[in-house]
Protein backbone atom coordinates (compact mmCIF):
# COMPACT_ATOMS: atom_id res chain seq x y z
CA UNK A 1 0.00 0.00 0.00
CA UNK A 2 2.59 2.58 1.11
CA UNK A 3 4.87 1.61 -2.12
CA UNK A 4 1.57 2.03 -4.41
CA UNK A 5 0.97 5.61 -3.08
CA UNK A 6 4.51 6.47 -3.12
CA UNK A 7 5.64 5.60 -6.50
CA UNK A 8 2.85 7.46 -7.98
CA UNK A 9 3.39 10.65 -5.74
CA UNK A 10 6.83 10.81 -6.76
CA UNK A 11 5.97 11.00 -10.44
CA UNK A 12 3.52 13.66 -9.85
CA UNK A 13 5.96 15.64 -7.97
CA UNK A 14 8.51 15.28 -11.08
CA UNK A 15 5.65 15.93 -13.59
CA UNK A 16 4.12 19.22 -11.80
CA UNK A 17 7.70 20.68 -11.09
CA UNK A 18 7.73 20.10 -15.07
CA UNK A 19 5.34 22.03 -16.01
CA UNK A 20 5.85 24.89 -13.03
CA UNK A 21 7.79 27.65 -14.16
CA UNK A 22 9.17 27.41 -10.48
CA UNK A 23 10.62 24.31 -11.23
CA UNK A 24 14.49 24.88 -10.80
CA UNK A 25 16.12 22.96 -7.91
CA UNK A 26 17.07 19.17 -8.13
CA UNK A 27 16.80 18.42 -4.46
CA UNK A 28 13.48 19.49 -4.43
CA UNK A 29 11.91 16.34 -6.41
CA UNK A 30 14.38 14.41 -4.61
CA UNK A 31 13.63 13.46 -1.19
CA UNK A 32 10.45 11.77 -1.64
CA UNK A 33 7.55 12.60 0.54
CA UNK A 34 6.37 10.02 2.96
CA UNK A 35 3.48 7.65 2.31
CA UNK A 36 2.65 7.19 5.16
CA UNK A 37 0.38 9.21 6.76
CA UNK A 38 1.98 10.70 10.16
CA UNK A 39 -0.10 12.83 12.45
CA UNK A 40 1.13 16.18 13.25
CA UNK A 41 3.79 15.28 15.49
CA UNK A 42 5.05 11.66 15.11
CA UNK A 43 7.21 10.14 17.27
CA UNK A 44 10.52 9.47 15.47
CA UNK A 45 10.40 6.02 14.35
CA UNK A 46 6.73 7.02 12.99
CA UNK A 47 9.04 8.45 10.06
CA UNK A 48 9.04 5.71 7.59
CA UNK A 49 12.26 3.97 6.09
CA UNK A 50 13.08 6.70 3.16
CA UNK A 51 13.96 9.14 6.04
CA UNK A 52 13.20 12.04 4.11
CA UNK A 53 10.23 13.61 5.26
CA UNK A 54 9.74 13.96 9.01
CA UNK A 55 7.16 15.40 11.59
CA UNK A 56 5.25 18.58 10.19
CA UNK A 57 5.11 21.54 12.32
CA UNK A 58 2.90 24.18 13.31
CA UNK A 59 4.19 26.56 10.84
CA UNK A 60 4.18 24.16 7.88
CA UNK A 61 0.52 23.50 8.55
CA UNK A 62 -0.41 26.63 8.65
CA UNK A 63 1.34 27.69 5.54
CA UNK A 64 0.37 25.01 3.29
CA UNK A 65 -3.04 25.83 4.17
CA UNK A 66 -2.61 29.67 3.28
CA UNK A 67 -0.80 28.74 0.21
CA UNK A 68 -4.14 26.71 -0.86
CA UNK A 69 -6.62 29.41 0.00
CA UNK A 70 -4.29 31.92 -2.03
CA UNK A 71 -3.87 29.81 -5.26
CA UNK A 72 -7.78 29.20 -5.06
CA UNK A 73 -8.28 32.94 -5.08
CA UNK A 74 -6.13 33.33 -7.57
CA UNK A 75 -7.07 31.20 -10.09
CA UNK A 76 -10.70 32.59 -10.85
CA UNK A 77 -8.68 35.70 -11.37
CA UNK A 78 -6.17 34.10 -14.39
CA UNK A 79 -9.42 31.98 -15.66
CA UNK A 80 -10.47 35.26 -16.76
CA UNK A 81 -7.31 36.52 -18.56
CA UNK A 82 -7.84 35.02 -22.45
CA UNK A 83 -11.26 36.36 -22.69
CA UNK A 84 -10.70 39.81 -21.12
CA UNK A 85 -7.72 40.96 -23.21
CA UNK A 86 -6.09 39.85 -26.66
CA UNK A 87 -2.38 40.72 -25.45
CA UNK A 88 0.16 37.83 -25.77
CA UNK A 89 2.13 38.96 -23.24
CA UNK A 90 -0.13 39.08 -20.58
CA UNK A 91 -1.79 35.86 -21.87
CA UNK A 92 1.67 34.35 -21.32
CA UNK A 93 2.61 35.93 -17.67
CA UNK A 94 -0.92 34.49 -16.89
CA UNK A 95 -0.41 31.15 -17.91
CA UNK A 96 2.81 30.86 -16.77
CA UNK A 97 1.55 31.84 -13.18
CA UNK A 98 -1.74 29.64 -13.52
CA UNK A 99 1.03 26.82 -14.33
CA UNK A 100 2.58 27.47 -11.31
CA UNK A 101 0.02 28.31 -8.83
CA UNK A 102 -1.77 24.63 -10.20
CA UNK A 103 1.51 22.68 -9.94
CA UNK A 104 2.00 24.22 -5.88
CA UNK A 105 -1.77 23.54 -5.31
CA UNK A 106 -1.21 19.79 -6.33
CA UNK A 107 1.85 19.75 -3.75
CA UNK A 108 0.06 21.88 -1.46
CA UNK A 109 -3.30 19.19 -1.02
CA UNK A 110 -0.93 16.53 -1.28
CA UNK A 111 0.98 16.74 1.83
CA UNK A 112 -1.68 18.24 3.63
CA UNK A 113 -2.81 14.79 2.94
CA UNK A 114 0.33 13.25 4.15
CA UNK A 115 0.01 15.57 7.42
CA UNK A 116 -3.73 14.70 8.28
CA UNK A 117 -4.64 18.33 8.74
CA UNK A 118 -7.58 19.99 7.00
CA UNK A 119 -6.94 21.12 3.12
CA UNK A 120 -8.23 24.77 4.34
CA UNK A 121 -7.57 26.89 7.58
CA UNK A 122 -11.58 27.37 9.53
CA UNK A 123 -10.40 30.38 11.18
CA UNK A 124 -9.00 32.22 7.71
CA UNK A 125 -11.56 35.15 6.82
CA UNK A 126 -12.35 35.77 3.30
CA UNK A 127 -9.92 38.98 3.04
CA UNK A 128 -6.84 37.82 4.15
CA UNK A 129 -3.62 40.05 2.46
CA UNK A 130 -3.07 39.82 -0.96
CA UNK A 131 -6.27 38.17 -1.82
CA UNK A 132 -8.81 39.53 -4.52
CA UNK A 133 -12.45 39.99 -3.20
CA UNK A 134 -15.27 39.08 -4.64
CA UNK A 135 -16.15 42.68 -5.77
CA UNK A 136 -12.40 43.62 -6.99
CA UNK A 137 -13.14 40.33 -9.17
CA UNK A 138 -16.56 41.36 -10.16
CA UNK A 139 -14.50 44.72 -11.37
CA UNK A 140 -12.33 42.44 -13.61
CA UNK A 141 -15.22 40.58 -15.05
CA UNK A 142 -16.40 43.72 -16.89
CA UNK A 143 -13.05 45.29 -17.74
CA UNK A 144 -11.24 45.28 -20.73
CA UNK A 145 -7.78 46.49 -22.06
CA UNK A 146 -5.54 48.98 -20.19
CA UNK A 147 -7.72 49.27 -17.57
CA UNK A 148 -8.00 45.16 -17.32
CA UNK A 149 -4.22 45.20 -17.32
CA UNK A 150 -3.68 47.74 -14.59
CA UNK A 151 -6.49 46.10 -12.42
CA UNK A 152 -4.70 42.75 -13.25
CA UNK A 153 -1.22 43.53 -12.49
CA UNK A 154 -2.48 45.51 -8.88
CA UNK A 155 -4.08 42.09 -7.82
CA UNK A 156 -1.06 40.12 -9.44
CA UNK A 157 1.87 42.12 -7.58
CA UNK A 158 -0.30 42.02 -4.15
CA UNK A 159 -0.37 38.09 -4.31
CA UNK A 160 2.97 37.18 -5.31
CA UNK A 161 4.31 39.58 -2.88
CA UNK A 162 2.46 37.89 -0.01
CA UNK A 163 3.01 34.48 -1.48
CA UNK A 164 6.73 35.70 -1.90
CA UNK A 165 6.75 37.01 1.55
CA UNK A 166 5.21 34.18 3.72
CA UNK A 167 6.74 31.51 1.83
CA UNK A 168 9.99 32.93 2.83
CA UNK A 169 9.13 33.42 6.59
CA UNK A 170 7.63 29.26 5.72
CA UNK A 171 11.21 28.15 4.61
CA UNK A 172 13.01 29.73 7.35
CA UNK A 173 10.11 28.33 10.06
CA UNK A 174 9.22 25.02 8.78
CA UNK A 175 10.36 21.62 10.18
CA UNK A 176 9.05 19.45 7.25
CA UNK A 177 11.75 19.08 4.75
CA UNK A 178 9.10 18.44 1.70
CA UNK A 179 7.49 21.48 2.93
CA UNK A 180 10.26 24.17 2.93
CA UNK A 181 11.46 22.60 -0.15
CA UNK A 182 8.25 23.74 -1.48
CA UNK A 183 8.21 26.92 0.30
CA UNK A 184 11.54 27.84 -1.41
CA UNK A 185 10.35 26.47 -5.08
CA UNK A 186 7.38 29.33 -4.42
CA UNK A 187 9.58 32.27 -3.28
CA UNK A 188 12.11 31.27 -5.99
CA UNK A 189 9.06 30.72 -9.14
CA UNK A 190 7.52 33.78 -6.92
CA UNK A 191 10.48 36.22 -7.45
CA UNK A 192 10.61 35.28 -10.85
CA UNK A 193 7.19 35.83 -11.93
CA UNK A 194 7.38 39.26 -9.67
CA UNK A 195 10.28 40.28 -12.24
CA UNK A 196 8.32 39.47 -15.02
CA UNK A 197 5.44 41.01 -14.37
CA UNK A 198 7.50 44.28 -13.56
CA UNK A 199 8.80 44.37 -17.36
CA UNK A 200 5.12 44.24 -18.17
CA UNK A 201 3.99 46.75 -15.71
CA UNK A 202 6.67 48.81 -13.43
CA UNK A 203 5.50 48.67 -10.40
CA UNK A 204 3.75 51.90 -8.14
CA UNK A 205 6.57 53.70 -6.44
CA UNK A 206 4.45 56.86 -4.94
CA UNK A 207 1.26 56.02 -4.83
CA UNK A 208 0.74 52.52 -3.46
CA UNK A 209 -2.70 51.67 -3.18
CA UNK A 210 -3.36 48.24 -2.60
CA UNK A 211 -4.57 47.19 1.25
CA UNK A 212 -0.88 44.97 1.49
CA UNK A 213 0.40 48.08 1.05
CA UNK A 214 -1.62 49.82 3.64
CA UNK A 215 -0.64 47.77 6.28
CA UNK A 216 2.96 48.05 6.67
CA UNK A 217 2.50 51.61 6.64
CA UNK A 218 -0.04 51.50 9.15
CA UNK A 219 2.32 49.25 11.18
CA UNK A 220 4.87 51.87 11.04
CA UNK A 221 2.35 54.62 12.33
CA UNK A 222 1.36 52.73 15.23
CA UNK A 223 5.36 51.96 16.05
CA UNK A 224 6.10 55.62 15.96
CA UNK B 1 -13.04 54.09 50.98
CA UNK B 2 -16.99 54.90 50.58
CA UNK B 3 -16.62 50.81 50.92
CA UNK B 4 -15.32 50.97 53.97
CA UNK B 5 -17.67 52.09 56.07
CA UNK B 6 -20.67 50.32 55.32
CA UNK B 7 -18.63 46.95 55.38
CA UNK B 8 -17.51 47.44 59.01
CA UNK B 9 -21.28 48.61 59.93
CA UNK B 10 -22.30 45.47 58.56
CA UNK B 11 -19.28 43.63 60.05
CA UNK B 12 -20.41 44.92 63.56
CA UNK B 13 -24.14 43.65 62.42
CA UNK B 14 -22.37 40.12 61.70
CA UNK B 15 -21.16 39.93 65.24
CA UNK B 16 -24.21 40.90 66.72
CA UNK B 17 -25.93 38.10 64.89
CA UNK B 18 -22.91 35.83 65.97
CA UNK B 19 -23.85 36.30 69.49
CA UNK B 20 -27.15 35.55 68.84
CA UNK B 21 -26.68 32.38 67.27
CA UNK B 22 -24.62 31.39 69.98
CA UNK B 23 -27.96 32.01 72.50
CA UNK B 24 -29.67 30.22 70.01
CA UNK B 25 -27.50 27.12 70.16
CA UNK B 26 -29.08 25.90 73.27
CA UNK B 27 -32.27 25.13 70.95
CA UNK B 28 -30.37 23.85 68.11
CA UNK B 29 -27.32 23.39 66.30
CA UNK B 30 -27.79 24.10 62.77
CA UNK B 31 -28.58 28.15 63.06
CA UNK B 32 -24.96 28.01 65.01
CA UNK B 33 -23.32 26.82 62.18
CA UNK B 34 -25.07 28.49 59.97
CA UNK B 35 -23.92 31.93 61.22
CA UNK B 36 -21.11 31.30 62.10
CA UNK B 37 -20.18 29.60 58.31
CA UNK B 38 -21.42 33.33 57.16
CA UNK B 39 -19.94 34.99 59.71
CA UNK B 40 -16.33 33.90 58.99
CA UNK B 41 -16.75 33.97 55.20
CA UNK B 42 -15.13 37.42 53.55
CA UNK B 43 -18.36 37.93 51.65
CA UNK B 44 -21.41 37.82 53.37
CA UNK B 45 -22.43 41.02 51.30
CA UNK B 46 -21.02 39.17 48.26
CA UNK B 47 -22.40 39.56 44.62
CA UNK B 48 -23.88 36.79 44.20
CA UNK B 49 -22.40 36.12 40.33
CA UNK B 50 -19.50 33.89 39.64
CA UNK B 51 -16.76 36.49 38.18
CA UNK B 52 -13.66 38.03 37.76
CA UNK B 53 -12.31 40.35 35.14
CA UNK B 54 -9.05 41.49 33.69
CA UNK B 55 -9.23 45.02 31.77
CA UNK B 56 -6.80 44.99 29.36
CA UNK B 57 -6.27 47.82 27.30
CA UNK B 58 -5.21 48.17 23.41
CA UNK B 59 -1.73 47.00 23.04
CA UNK B 60 -0.51 46.86 19.35
CA UNK B 61 -1.23 46.38 15.74
CA UNK B 62 -0.04 43.35 13.67
CA UNK B 63 -1.01 41.22 10.73
CA UNK B 64 0.31 38.46 12.87
CA UNK B 65 -1.68 35.71 14.39
CA UNK B 66 0.37 33.13 16.60
CA UNK B 67 -2.57 30.51 17.02
CA UNK B 68 -3.73 30.45 13.25
CA UNK B 69 -0.31 31.68 11.12
CA UNK B 70 2.50 30.71 13.83
CA UNK B 71 5.64 31.49 12.24
CA UNK B 72 4.60 33.55 9.36
CA UNK B 73 4.43 37.24 10.07
CA UNK B 74 2.08 38.96 7.54
CA UNK B 75 0.24 36.28 7.02
CA UNK B 76 -2.75 37.43 8.70
CA UNK B 77 -5.09 40.24 8.37
CA UNK B 78 -4.94 42.71 10.78
CA UNK B 79 -5.43 42.23 14.42
CA UNK B 80 -5.49 44.60 17.40
CA UNK B 81 -3.73 42.25 20.40
CA UNK B 82 -4.39 43.49 24.09
CA UNK B 83 -2.68 41.89 27.18
CA UNK B 84 0.80 40.91 26.98
CA UNK B 85 2.65 43.35 24.90
CA UNK B 86 5.29 41.39 22.98
CA UNK B 87 2.67 38.98 20.61
CA UNK B 88 3.47 38.67 17.26
CA UNK B 89 3.39 35.54 14.83
CA UNK B 90 6.49 33.13 16.63
CA UNK B 91 4.77 33.97 19.83
CA UNK B 92 5.27 30.88 22.29
CA UNK B 93 3.86 30.44 25.91
CA UNK B 94 7.65 31.52 27.14
CA UNK B 95 7.29 34.64 25.61
CA UNK B 96 4.16 35.37 27.29
CA UNK B 97 5.28 34.66 31.01
CA UNK B 98 6.79 37.55 32.30
CA UNK B 99 5.94 39.90 29.29
CA UNK B 100 4.60 43.17 30.13
CA UNK B 101 0.96 43.49 29.85
CA UNK B 102 -1.58 46.31 29.51
CA UNK B 103 -4.57 44.17 31.39
CA UNK B 104 -5.59 44.98 35.26
CA UNK B 105 -4.85 42.95 36.90
CA UNK B 106 -0.85 43.11 35.84
CA UNK B 107 -0.68 39.57 37.05
CA UNK B 108 -2.62 38.49 33.83
CA UNK B 109 -0.12 38.41 31.32
CA UNK B 110 -1.88 35.89 28.24
CA UNK B 111 -2.64 37.70 24.71
CA UNK B 112 -6.10 38.20 23.18
CA UNK B 113 -6.91 39.80 20.01
CA UNK B 114 -9.18 40.44 17.75
CA UNK B 115 -9.64 41.58 14.07
CA UNK B 116 -8.76 45.07 13.71
CA UNK B 117 -12.30 48.02 13.78
CA UNK B 118 -11.93 50.19 10.55
CA UNK B 119 -14.08 53.45 10.45
CA UNK B 120 -13.29 55.22 6.79
CA UNK B 121 -10.58 52.84 6.63
CA UNK B 122 -9.19 54.26 9.44
CA UNK B 123 -8.49 52.08 12.40
CA UNK B 124 -10.45 52.44 15.80
CA UNK B 125 -9.40 50.96 19.19
CA UNK B 126 -11.54 49.90 21.52
CA UNK B 127 -11.79 52.61 24.48
CA UNK B 128 -12.68 49.81 27.06
CA UNK B 129 -11.34 46.11 26.68
CA UNK B 130 -12.76 43.69 29.59
CA UNK B 131 -12.52 40.02 29.71
CA UNK B 132 -14.46 38.63 32.56
CA UNK B 133 -14.48 34.99 33.42
CA UNK B 134 -17.75 34.06 34.42
CA UNK B 135 -19.60 30.95 35.80
CA UNK B 136 -23.01 30.89 33.88
CA UNK B 137 -24.58 29.06 31.34
CA UNK B 138 -24.57 25.57 32.68
CA UNK B 139 -26.16 24.02 36.35
CA UNK B 140 -25.12 25.26 39.70
CA UNK B 141 -23.25 21.94 40.48
CA UNK B 142 -21.21 22.05 36.93
CA UNK B 143 -20.59 26.02 38.53
CA UNK B 144 -19.31 24.55 41.72
CA UNK B 145 -17.25 22.26 39.54
CA UNK B 146 -15.47 24.56 37.46
CA UNK B 147 -11.25 23.98 36.69
CA UNK B 148 -8.78 26.87 35.30
CA UNK B 149 -7.52 26.75 32.08
CA UNK B 150 -4.82 25.19 31.68
CA UNK B 151 -1.63 27.52 30.61
CA UNK B 152 -0.23 27.61 27.46
CA UNK B 153 -4.40 26.99 26.20
CA UNK B 154 -4.89 28.57 22.39
CA UNK B 155 -8.48 28.78 21.49
CA UNK B 156 -10.53 30.87 18.88
CA UNK B 157 -14.07 31.93 19.27
CA UNK B 158 -16.32 33.24 16.50
CA UNK B 159 -16.36 32.84 12.96
CA UNK B 160 -14.01 35.19 10.91
CA UNK B 161 -15.07 33.07 7.88
CA UNK B 162 -18.80 33.70 8.64
CA UNK B 163 -20.38 34.44 5.27
CA UNK B 164 -23.72 35.98 6.87
CA UNK B 165 -25.12 36.48 10.42
CA UNK B 166 -26.43 33.25 9.82
CA UNK B 167 -23.31 31.56 10.64
CA UNK B 168 -21.93 33.65 13.37
CA UNK B 169 -22.42 34.30 17.24
CA UNK B 170 -21.09 37.45 17.13
CA UNK B 171 -23.13 40.07 19.36
CA UNK B 172 -23.00 44.02 18.56
CA UNK B 173 -24.98 46.64 20.58
CA UNK B 174 -24.46 49.74 22.16
CA UNK B 175 -23.31 50.87 25.18
CA UNK B 176 -26.07 53.68 27.12
CA UNK B 177 -28.72 52.93 24.49
CA UNK B 178 -29.94 49.98 25.45
CA UNK B 179 -33.02 50.60 23.36
CA UNK B 180 -31.07 49.76 19.95
CA UNK B 181 -31.62 45.90 19.54
CA UNK B 182 -28.11 43.98 19.58
CA UNK B 183 -27.12 42.59 16.56
CA UNK B 184 -25.03 39.83 15.02
CA UNK B 185 -23.33 43.03 12.30
CA UNK B 186 -22.83 45.91 13.28
CA UNK B 187 -25.68 48.23 14.50
CA UNK B 188 -26.69 51.99 14.47
CA UNK B 189 -25.77 53.78 17.40
CA UNK B 190 -27.18 56.87 19.10
CA UNK B 191 -24.17 60.29 18.91
CA UNK B 192 -22.66 59.95 22.59
CA UNK B 193 -22.81 56.15 22.72
CA UNK B 194 -20.43 53.96 22.28
CA UNK B 195 -20.19 50.35 19.71
CA UNK B 196 -20.08 47.37 21.94
CA UNK B 197 -19.24 44.04 20.49
CA UNK B 198 -19.71 41.01 23.00
CA UNK B 199 -18.10 37.38 22.37
CA UNK B 200 -18.60 34.30 24.14
CA UNK B 201 -15.94 31.66 24.09
CA UNK B 202 -16.72 28.01 24.71
CA UNK B 203 -16.59 26.35 28.46
CA UNK B 204 -16.16 23.04 28.25
CA UNK B 205 -12.46 21.53 27.65
CA UNK B 206 -11.76 17.78 26.41
CA UNK B 207 -9.19 17.62 29.04
CA UNK B 208 -6.57 16.83 27.36
CA UNK B 209 -5.03 19.40 24.29
CA UNK B 210 -4.10 22.70 24.96
CA UNK B 211 -4.80 23.51 21.20
CA UNK B 212 -6.41 21.61 17.93
CA UNK B 213 -6.20 21.73 14.24
CA UNK B 214 -8.98 23.87 13.87
CA UNK B 215 -8.24 25.86 17.14
CA UNK B 216 -11.19 25.37 18.20
CA UNK B 217 -12.90 21.79 18.50
CA UNK B 218 -10.72 21.01 21.98
CA UNK B 219 -13.35 23.19 23.58
CA UNK B 220 -16.99 22.77 23.00
CA UNK B 221 -20.14 24.91 24.12
CA UNK B 222 -22.60 23.55 27.05
CA UNK B 223 -25.22 21.40 25.98
CA UNK B 224 -28.68 21.50 28.05
CA UNK B 225 -26.72 23.52 30.75
CA UNK B 226 -24.06 20.70 31.11
CA UNK B 227 -20.79 19.86 29.55
CA UNK B 228 -21.31 17.01 26.99
CA UNK B 229 -19.49 14.11 27.16
CA UNK B 230 -16.44 14.62 24.88
CA UNK B 231 -15.64 17.73 26.77
CA UNK B 232 -16.24 17.05 30.10
CA UNK B 233 -14.28 19.85 31.91
CA UNK B 234 -16.19 23.02 32.92
CA UNK B 235 -13.64 26.09 32.76
CA UNK B 236 -14.54 29.47 32.99
CA UNK B 237 -16.69 31.04 30.06
CA UNK B 238 -14.22 33.54 28.98
CA UNK B 239 -16.48 36.49 27.70
CA UNK B 240 -14.94 39.17 25.41
CA UNK B 241 -16.67 42.79 25.94
CA UNK B 242 -15.24 45.49 23.88
CA UNK B 243 -16.75 49.36 23.76
CA UNK B 244 -15.26 50.96 20.45
CA UNK B 245 -15.75 55.21 20.51
CA UNK B 246 -17.50 55.07 17.28
CA UNK B 247 -21.51 55.47 16.72
CA UNK B 248 -23.68 56.49 13.88
CA UNK B 249 -23.91 54.89 10.58
CA UNK B 250 -22.89 51.19 10.69
CA UNK B 251 -22.11 51.45 6.37
CA UNK B 252 -18.84 53.27 7.41
CA UNK B 253 -17.24 50.06 9.42
CA UNK B 254 -15.90 47.18 8.53
CA UNK B 255 -13.69 44.85 10.32
CA UNK B 256 -9.98 43.17 8.99
CA UNK B 257 -12.09 40.03 8.20
CA UNK B 258 -15.17 41.69 6.76
CA UNK B 259 -18.57 42.69 7.94
CA UNK B 260 -19.60 43.12 11.18
CA UNK B 261 -20.50 39.38 11.60
CA UNK B 262 -16.81 37.60 11.15
CA UNK B 263 -16.00 39.42 14.59
CA UNK B 264 -14.03 36.61 16.41
CA UNK B 265 -11.28 36.55 19.65
CA UNK B 266 -8.02 34.70 19.67
CA UNK B 267 -7.14 33.89 23.87
CA UNK B 268 -3.42 32.22 24.62
CA UNK B 269 -3.74 32.19 28.23
CA UNK B 270 -0.85 32.74 30.18
CA UNK B 271 -2.14 33.85 33.95
CA UNK B 272 0.08 32.07 36.19
CA UNK B 273 -1.56 28.79 37.36
CA UNK B 274 -1.76 29.83 41.00
CA UNK B 275 -3.31 33.32 40.13
CA UNK B 276 -6.31 31.54 38.16
CA UNK B 277 -6.49 28.73 40.58
CA UNK B 278 -7.39 31.04 43.37
CA UNK B 279 -9.88 32.96 41.16
CA UNK B 280 -11.87 30.14 40.10
CA UNK B 281 -11.80 29.33 43.79
CA UNK B 282 -12.74 32.14 45.66
CA UNK B 283 -15.28 33.48 42.62
CA UNK B 284 -16.64 30.80 40.47
CA UNK B 285 -17.05 28.27 42.49
CA UNK B 286 -18.90 29.68 45.34
CA UNK B 287 -20.41 32.14 42.96
CA UNK B 288 -19.12 35.31 43.46
CA UNK B 289 -18.61 38.72 41.96
CA UNK B 290 -14.54 39.37 42.24
CA UNK B 291 -12.44 42.05 41.68
CA UNK B 292 -9.59 42.56 39.63
CA UNK B 293 -7.38 41.36 42.24
CA UNK B 294 -9.60 38.40 42.11
CA UNK B 295 -11.01 39.08 46.13
CA UNK B 296 -15.08 39.54 46.74
CA UNK B 297 -16.57 43.31 45.65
Amino acid sequence: MRVSVAVPSTLLIAVLLAAGCSAGSPQVAGPSPASAPPPVAPTSEAVPPQGSSGPFGATDIAWLQLTVAMAERLLPVLDLVPARTTDRAWRRLAARVEASHRADLARSHRLLGVSGAPATNPHEGHDMPGMVTEDELATLRSATGKTFHRLLAGHLRAHLSQSVRIAAAAQRGGIHPATTALAAAVVRGGTTELARLDRLDRPPIATPTAGIAAEPADRDAQAA
Amino acid sequence: MDRAAPLSAIRSRLRLASAIGALLALLGTYIVSTTARADAAPGINAIRVAEFPADCTYSHRLPDDPIIFPGLPGASHMHSFFGSTVTNAHTTLPDLVNSPTTCNPRVDVSSYWVPTLYNNNVPVEPTIATFYYLGEGVRADVVAQTQPFPLGLRLVAGNARAAGPGESIARWSCLHAGHVPPSKNFVNCPAGTMLESYLDFPQCWNGRDLDSPDHKSHLAYPVNQACPATHPVHVPKLRQVLRYPVSGDPSRFRLASGPGYTMHGDFFNAWPVEEMSRRVRDCIRPVIKCGHDGRPI
